[in-house]
């Protein structure tokens, strides 16, 4: 994002306020779709709107035995941070890790799972939104043909127990419909030459050109998204 | 024959334990030692390896950055924990295998794709982790 230099539209984010509201599987998904709002505010230089995102985090990681991670020395460091963007996204980089393993060793896998989902789920509606106002940045569009690899990983973690779990049901069909719309965009093109230069210790991977993108196919895939995102971000 | 069992398992828990402690000990000096300038990811990705097993990371990489591989472990066997580069397809790109050996490598891609790194030892047991860090590219670097 800072690379195409992408703008920022603050009406693409999820409602911040909402954060006390949630529970459980919600809440763990909507901990993902803040994280993922923060990053996109931090990243195109919004650090105001990207501490509000933050705190929305801070409220619902407080469900998860996670509050002591945004501790006030924490706030205190981030305050110092503002402007220091690279130290303060390593700061936002761990935070993020200290959460996926704290919720791993904790044994709550499950509700990692839904904060991989929600951060996956915002990040490709923001993508969406971000090629529909410019449709010519490659980045944004090389984002997109991506999800063709990550949805069957997503499928994947819901998989498992589509039988006992009414959730896990409703996710993994809006997951397949994703994936149908996926299905008509031409395969990425992953076949890559690689060459080393062991002096340097440097691996360059090229991989042939994709074809553009057709609107259509965006058009599709943001009316499968929408009710995948709208189905974890209602109270 | 159950005192050997009890002596086996007793060998294997230790031999387990010792894996994930020099691990545990091992990721900060591995990251301290060799990310120099790029950013940390936050993550530290890690297993435990017997007899041949391998691990996979999952991860996308972006154009336009320059990525730090540190692969960090110790092996009973002291051999050097390597990694193999596959597309989201599962087709292999390159074994580091097959180059000299090298504390870490660092990655570009001329298109932002989903990378699947393998990490292995030749022979043995041991533990293994992947720290990755990254880098405006040198191209990116040098227009801003």
């Amino acid at each position: 994002m800072r690379q195409e230099k992408v703008p920022f539209y603050r009406e693409a984010l999820h409602d911040p306020t909402l954060a006390s509201r949630y529970r459980s599987l919600k809440g763990a998904a909507n901990l993902g779709i803040y994280l993922t709002d923060m990053a996109y505010a931090h990243a195109t230089n919004n650090y105001q709107v990207a501490y509000e995102y933050l705190t929305s985090a801070n409220r619902l990681s407080q469900l998860y035995g996670l509050s002591d991670m945004l501790s006030m020395e924490r706030i205190r460091e981030l305050d110092r941070l503002q402007d220091k963007p690279d130290s303060l996204q390593r700061l936002f980089s761990t935070y993020y890790a200290e959460i996926q393993d704290r919720l791993e060793t904790t044994g709550q896998q499950a509700l990692l799972r839904h904060m991989i989902l929600g951060g996956w789920v915002e990040s490709l509606h923001l993508t969406l939104h971000l090629q529909e106002k410019a449709p010519n940045k490659q980045g944004l569009a090389d984002l997109i043909r991506l999800q063709k690899s990550l949805v069957p990983l997503m499928k994947k973690m819901y998989a498992i127990d589509t039988t006992y779990s009414e959730d896990s049901r409703i996710i993994f069909s809006h997951l397949s419909a994703i994936e149908a719309a996926l299905s008509k965009i031409p395969d990425p093109a992953t076949d890559a030459s690689a060459s080393t230069d062991p002096q340097k210790g440097l691996i360059r991977l090229d991989f042939e050109k994709s074809a553009p993108l057709s609107p259509q196919i965006s058009t599709q895939l943001r009316e499968k998204l929408q009710p995948l995102r709208q189905y974890l971000i209602s109270v | 024959m159950k005192q050997t069992l009890v002596l086996l398992l007793f060998t294997i828990s230790i031999s387990a334990a010792h894996a994930q402690s020099s691990c545990a000990k091992l990721i900060p000096l591995c990251k301290a030692s060799f990310i120099e300038d790029y950013s940390w990811d936050g993550r530290y990705w890690r297993a435990e390896l017997y007899n041949g097993e391998k691990t996979e990371v999952y991860y996308t990489f972006f154009k336009g950055l320059r990525y730090r591989l540190i692969p960090c472990g110790s092996s009973d066997e002291k051999s050097p924990l390597r990694m193999r580069i596959y597309n989201a397809n599962h087709v292999p790109l390159l074994d580091t295998g097959t180059q000299n050996a090298r504390p870490y490598w660092d990655l570009e891609l001329s298109s932002t794709q989903l990378l699947i790194i393998e990490l292995y030892y030749p022979a043995g047991n041991g533990c293994a982790a992947l720290i990755i860090g990254h880098k405006a590219s040198d191209a990116i670097a040098s227009k801003e």
